[in-house]
């Protein structure tokens, strides 16, 4: 399978610049920060705690709806070609003080961001967003009661042979998946090729409205999943461990309480942001737009995009994060390597271009017409 | 002429991610392929397919869409005049003609022309995660177009073309998280 292209933007490998710069997170926005940066000449070292460089695309979401070879074939060629380093199981951690001589050593694929800021010239956090949103119902904390990411990691992770993980086990059991987002769907595919009994899935809204799309819901059923829609889970029944789940309908003649017997319960209902010093790198002023420099944070000279930044979202946007979080790093670079830095700050540009994104919704989206 | 090449995406791989559309924003400014999501909840990227008989052409006044070197239906900007009736929007069988508020207010994909000229590929062909979107001589389309792919195609058409009589099911725009 032919490789997806992050260095798009150049054909041939350009003279080397001189500058280092590290990029913490291999999902989509660190890729395509990786890909531009190295576009520009930078030597490029990308850290990632996992076993394969690729995020999400690799990880969360299953191979039949992304063909990992593609995502593999596309590191690999910037790797090569490129020669982006990929550190693998090595996780850029919170617990190594910000800029101490000597931190704790814990272990040996352990680093903190206090290293990575005397290594490189400019560092991209790009880390993604893997905390489970959870329900916040009574029941929650029952053994057999999982999130969406708690599901699907390991089936993925169990086929990279990483020690310790085995695929949920499902087999014959009744699975329940609250949601109607990209990962509800992929649990509910999982589940079911995973040999569940049964599959259900609760939403709160209409099958219209679903993040995932009608044609989703429409896949799942054709495969023996049944959806139930204006469902809100209120409780998660059962004594040491789940055994069903309680939920309101919304029904024509108003709503009515009912419960769906359950071996497994997973909550899919989105994720919320972790970076690493979220608070040292004051990222919620950057989310605010409040910038000195397009998704630089409190620190100089690190920088931050995709999920991290804007919560979960979608490949699309993380890749759009980290390709204009890379282009602002790349320009800041330069400007710095002639002492011009400050020239930017309160440029009209920079706010109009924060002003765009982050935060939802372009307000410039091409519209159609006619239908 | 050499045989022209056009866009092609196989929509039974397409997830909808919406990486092609933020690739070309960020190529292009404003994104000439765009995600729309039907009332039925169907997710698409719209896309212009450089037709050999193209109907936006054929209706523009002024001759501002024009076939390339390379066979790509391109608009000429200074040519255009933004017309407020938006003839060729309307007669484009697949809604791939854009407004915007920028320029003369339309977009429309010109298979990154300047990256051909340097000989890329355009740049939502290179990125799309799942490797959806070809760029191939359009003899090749139809080798590409095994069952799933018509029958993902015809799902989007659908949508576009509803048949007489039945009410027409407006696109909205995607949901932003
Ligand atoms: C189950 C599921 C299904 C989805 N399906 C779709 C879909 O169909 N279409 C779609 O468009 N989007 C989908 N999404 C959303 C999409 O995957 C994300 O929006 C996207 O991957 C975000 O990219 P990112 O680069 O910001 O972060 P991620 O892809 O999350 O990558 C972050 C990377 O950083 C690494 N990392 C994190 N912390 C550290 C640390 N401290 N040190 C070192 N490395 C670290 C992680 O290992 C990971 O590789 C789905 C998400 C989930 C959870
Ligand atoms: S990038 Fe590919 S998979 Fe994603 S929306 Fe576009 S065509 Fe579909
Ligand atoms: S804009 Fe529409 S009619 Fe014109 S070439 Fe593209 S697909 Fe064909």
């Amino acid at each position: 399978m032919e490789a997806m292209n992050f260095n798009f933007l150049c054909d041939e490998p350009p003279p080397p610049s001189g500058a280092s710069v590290g990029i913490v997170g291999a999902g989509p926005s660190g890729l395509a920060a990786a890909g531009y940066l190295s576009c520009l000449g930078h030597a490029v070292e990308v850290y990632d705690k996992m076993p394969k460089p690729g995020g999400l695309m690799l990880f969360g979401i299953p191979g039949h709806r992304i063909p990992s070879a593609r995502i593999e074939a596309g590191t690999l060629r910037m790797a090569r070609r490129y020669g982006v380093v990929f550190h693998t199981h090595t996780k850029i951690c919170c617990s190594a003080p910000l800029f101490e001589e000597e931190g704790d050593h814990f272990c040996t694929d352990v680093k903190g961001l206090g290293d990575m800021v005397k290594k490189h010239d400019a560092i991209m956090i790009a880390t993604g967003s893997w905390r489970s949103r959870r329900l916040e119902v009574p029941g929650e904390e029952l053994p057999g009661v999982c999130s969406g990411l708690e599901f699907l990691f390991p089936i993925r992770a169990a086929r990279y042979c990483a020690p310790g993980v085995k695929a949920p086990d499902v087999a014959g059991k009744r699975v329940v998946v609250v949601g109607a987002g990209h990962s509800a769907v992929d649990v509910a595919h999982g589940a079911a090729a995973l040999g569940a009994a049964g599959v259900d899935m609760l939403y709160r809204r209409t099958r219209a409205e679903a993040p995932c799309g009608s044609l989703e819901i429409e896949r799942l059923e054709a495969s023996g999943v049944r959806w139930h829609e204006g469902c809100a889970p209120t409780r998660v029944l059962g004594g040491d461990r789940a055994a069903g789940i309680e939920f309101r309908r919304r029904t024509p003649r108003g709503e009515e309480i009912e419960t769906l017997p359950a071996d497994v319960v997973v909550t899919a209902i989105g994720e919320v942001a972790t970076p690493p010093f979220a608070k040292e790198l004051g990222l919620e002023s950057v989310r605010k737009g409040e910038v000195r420099w397009l998704n630089m944070t409190a620190i100089e000279n690190v920088f931050v995009a995709g999920d991290a930044l804007t919560g979960p979202s979608k490949i699309g946007k993380a890749v759009y994060s980290g390709l204009r979080a890379a282009r602002s790093l790349g320009n800041w670079l330069e400007l710095k390597a002639q002492n011009r830095q400050t020239e930017f700050s309160g440029d009209e540009f920079i706010s109009r271009e924060a002003d765009r994104f982050p935060g939802g919704q372009f307000k410039d989206a091409p519209r159609v017409r006619g239908l | 002429m050499d045989k022209q090449k056009t866009l092609c995406i196989d929509y039974s791989k397409c997830i909808g991610c919406e990486t092609c559309e933020y690739v070309c924003r960020f190529v292009h400014d404003v994104p000439r392929i765009h995600m729309i999501r039907a009332a039925s909840g169907l997710m698409a990227p719209l896309y212009c397919r450089h037709c050999e008989q193209a109907n936006c052409a054929k209706v523009c006044k002024r001759g501002a869409i024009r076939r390339d070197v390379d066979g790509a239906m391109v608009l000429l900007p200074m040519l255009c005049r933004g017309c407020e009736s938006r003839q060729c929007m309307l007669a484009c069988p697949y809604m791939a003609i854009f407004e915007t508020d920028k320029g003369v207010m339309i977009v429309k994909c010109d298979l990154c022309a300047a990256r051909r000229q340097v000989g890329q590929e355009p740049a939502c062909a290179a990125m799309c995660p799942c490797g959806a979107i070809h760029y191939v001589e359009r003899e090749a389309v139809a080798g590409l177009a095994d069952e799933a792919f018509c029958e993902a195609e015809q799902r989007v058409l659908d949508c576009l073309r509803p048949v007489k009589g039945t009410a027409a099911p407006a696109p909205k725009e995607p949901e932003k998280p």
